[in-house]
């Protein structure tokens, strides 16, 4: 094409400022194929984070009473016991599921190793609601807590931090002076979002009886429990479903089910609907739009400063037989080619980048972009309208110019 | 006028005013102009400095409207015709030479005669278009007929001023046009290169050629079978 050929022509004689106005349309388009496809990846990887510390998962702890409740005077730290949990068990319509867990931090010994770890103790009910497979031996079973045996599961990194690449299960090891014998090592998590304490792979589990005994919480609740888990039910919303337990909860602690300090609630998914990830993904895109956008500004001056130099050239070919809609046309082509020039050139460094991106092995908590389709579709589409504005002010400025002026242009 | 006569006309002005109008000045260029051009007339008009030839020769040349009066292309008036059709005129039937030669300093000589083709939509291929070879082909053929048929490949820069003047000359007949019109051709030429210019206008008449050419210079005036004389934008002379 004539009108591409004298793109490439006008491109080598701006020089310097036609590499600049080529770099903000690379600059732009990259910009809006990696800020948009890693701000996709970004939710991904807030999802993944939700789905392995469960998504549909809610727990209640025992806090103090609240300052507008009664009696506020009352300032003792509330406890929730392991029969209490029980019967809200019964009670409960909406949860899938309620269990317990307690926890605490202690110094774990195997060997020559020595470091504290966070203990929990745990219930089969509880269990079930976090559903994290075992990678060696087994989970903690009825049995363990019906007898509360001195029995231990391992998170991945503890396994890993006091035995390596050997075997975990059967090996003794002392929790706080006590004898556990390992029963079973759990899968790798990662990293999770939403959690509660330290991540799964840094904890130790131990029936919740065997923590109760060894452990008690001092004075009168020794069977006093951390959190309450709950699983949602498919079809209860999560806010029905606290507020039962909540209430169920308030009413055996003699508290008000509105004390948010008295009882404290959390959810994974009312976290993750916290989360501005609809925001954060809108302002990527929109920082980069307009970056692509600005650049357009760029074209245009350069189209609208070439037009100027150029009207001689207008004018002839206007009184030799062009058409203004030819002009037109020759101006947007000529747009056009610079815009895909600078616009494709940009798309595939983002795309390059994106590919050497995904060849390092970087923590999984860091967004890798993507390579997405809405993402290039939206660089692209962008792009034409740059191309259309900035092509198309100038070329109807250039349809305008009067073809009489070539008779009286002298040089 | 007698029905033969206007059918026989190219270009037929009556009574025609032109208005320049900026917000300083309201310049009547033309006062009222009467002028037939014929098939084969080789006319020049001729005229002091300020009198009005460029702006006549704009009007003949459809490049700008009369204010007042009537224009007639082929017995036709051309009053009603929005730009595309203008346009479609210039490149089909018109070809424009100019004092300051205007060839487009980095399409070479052949490209630079090609310029009307690329625009004409009575050619064989899509939307009318011509053929790209087509169109080389009768620009090569063009140049042929000016004697630069070994320039073809040349930029403007690299000819001469009478070269490049001859290079626009074969870019007005590229089209077969009915009427050629020159402004100043030789303006910018010494004598020896303007005599071979002028010796092209002579033989493009002798095959039939239709030919206006505003000059100042006397030679031309000798040449030409008809020579129009204008001052302060009316014709005093018409012989
Ligand atoms: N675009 C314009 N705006 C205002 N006035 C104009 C314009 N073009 C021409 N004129 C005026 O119209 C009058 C006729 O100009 P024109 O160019 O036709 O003269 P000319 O006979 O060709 O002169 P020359 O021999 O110097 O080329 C002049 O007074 C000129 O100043
Ligand atoms: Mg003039």
């Amino acid at each position: 094409m004539d009108s591409a050929r004298q793109a490439l022509r006008l491109l080598r004689a701006y020089g310097l400022r036609s590499v600049l106005t080529l770099f903000g349309l690379v600059w732009g388009t990259a910009s809006v194929v990696f800020l948009v496809g890693w701000g996709e990846s970004l939710e991904e990887v807030v999802d993944r984070g939700f789905e392995k510390a469960g998504r549909d998962l809610g727990q209640l702890s025992a806090g103090t009473i609240g300052e507008e409740f009664t009696p506020s005077t009352d300032r003792r730290q509330l406890l929730i016991s392991w029969q209490d949990v029980a019967a809200i068990r019964r009670q409960a319509r909406l949860a899938r599921a309620v269990g317990a867990e307690t926890r605490r931090y202690l110094p774990v010994t195997a060997g020559s190793l020595s470091f504290h770890r966070e203990v929990r103790g745990v219930e089969p009910e509880g269990l079930r609601i976090r559903a994290i497979p075992v990678a060696q031996g087994r989970t903690i079973r009825p049995g363990d807590v019906g007898e509360r045996r001195p029995v231990a599961v391992l998170g991945f990194e503890v396994a890993e931090d006091l035995y390596g690449a050997r075997p975990a299960v059967g090996r003794r090891l002392r929790i706080d002076g006590r004898f556990f014998e390992v029963v079973g090592r759990l899968e790798r998590m990662g990293a999770q979002f939403g959690q509660d304490g330290e991540p799964i792979d840094d904890q130790i589990w131990i029936p919740i009886t065997t923590h109760f005994a060894s452990w008690p919480t001092p004075g009168t609740e020794p069977n006093a429990v951390s959190t309450v888990l709950y699983r949602l039910s498919r079809s209860s919303a999560v806010d029905a479903t606290e507020d039962e337990l909540r209430r169920l909860l308030a009413e055996r602690l003699g508290v008000d089910p509105k004390d948010e300090e008295a009882i404290v609630g959390w959810s994974a998914s009312r976290t993750l609907a916290q989360i501005p990830l609809g925001e954060l993904r809108g302002i990527l895109a929109l920082l980069s739009v307009t970056t692509l956008a600005i650049s357009g500004i760029g074209v245009l001056n350069l189209m609208l400063d070439t037009v100027r130099q150029r009207r001689r050239e207008i004018g002839l070919r206007l009184a030799v037989g062009a058409r203004p809609l030819d002009v037109v046309v020759q101006f947007l082509i000529e747009t056009a080619t610079i815009v895909a020039l600078g616009g494709l050139l940009g798309i595939a460094i983002a795309l390059a980048l994106i590919l050497a991106f995904a060849a390092v092995d970087l923590p999984e908590i860091i967004p890798v972009p993507r390579v997405s389709v809405p993402a290039i579709a939206l660089a692209l589409g962008v792009m034409s309208a740059v191309g259309l504005i900035a092509g198309g002010i100038p070329a109807l400025r250039a349809a305008r110019v009067d073809p009489a002026s070539t008779l009286r242009s002298d040089g | 006028m007698g029905v033969g006569e206007a059918a026989n006309a190219i270009l037929d002005l009556e009574g025609v005013h032109k208005h320049y109008q900026t917000d300083r000045v309201d310049v009547h260029a033309l006062r009222g102009v009467d002028l037939r051009i014929a098939t084969g007339d080789y006319l020049s008009i001729m005229g002091p400095s300020g009198s009005g030839k460029t702006t006549m020769l704009e009007i003949l040349g459809l490049l700008s409207p009369a204010s007042a009066g009537t224009v007639r292309f082929q017995g036709r008036p051309t009053s009603g015709l929005d730009v595309t059709a203008l346009a479609h005129i210039r490149s089909q039937e018109i070809g424009f030479v100019f004092q300051a030669f205007n060839l487009l300093p980095r399409l070479s000589a052949v490209e630079n005669v090609e310029l009307p083709l690329v625009y004409q939509r009575s050619g064989g291929g899509p939307g009318g278009r011509r053929s790209r070879r087509d169109r080389k082909e009768r620009a090569i053929e063009a140049l042929r007929r000016v004697g630069l048929e070994s320039r073809a490949g040349h930029l403007p820069g690299e000819m001469s001023g009478g070269e490049r003047q001859r290079v626009a000359v074969a870019r007005a007949l590229v089209n077969d046009p009915a009427v050629i019109l020159a402004d100043e051709p030789t303006g910018n030429l010494d004598s020896k290169t303007g005599e071979e210019v002028l010796s092209l206008f002579d033989a493009l008449h002798e095959q039939g050629g239709t030919l206006v050419v505003v000059t100042h210079d006397e030679r031309v005036g000798a040449r030409a079978a008809r020579t129009v004389s204008v001052r302060d934008g009316v014709i005093e002379r018409d012989d």
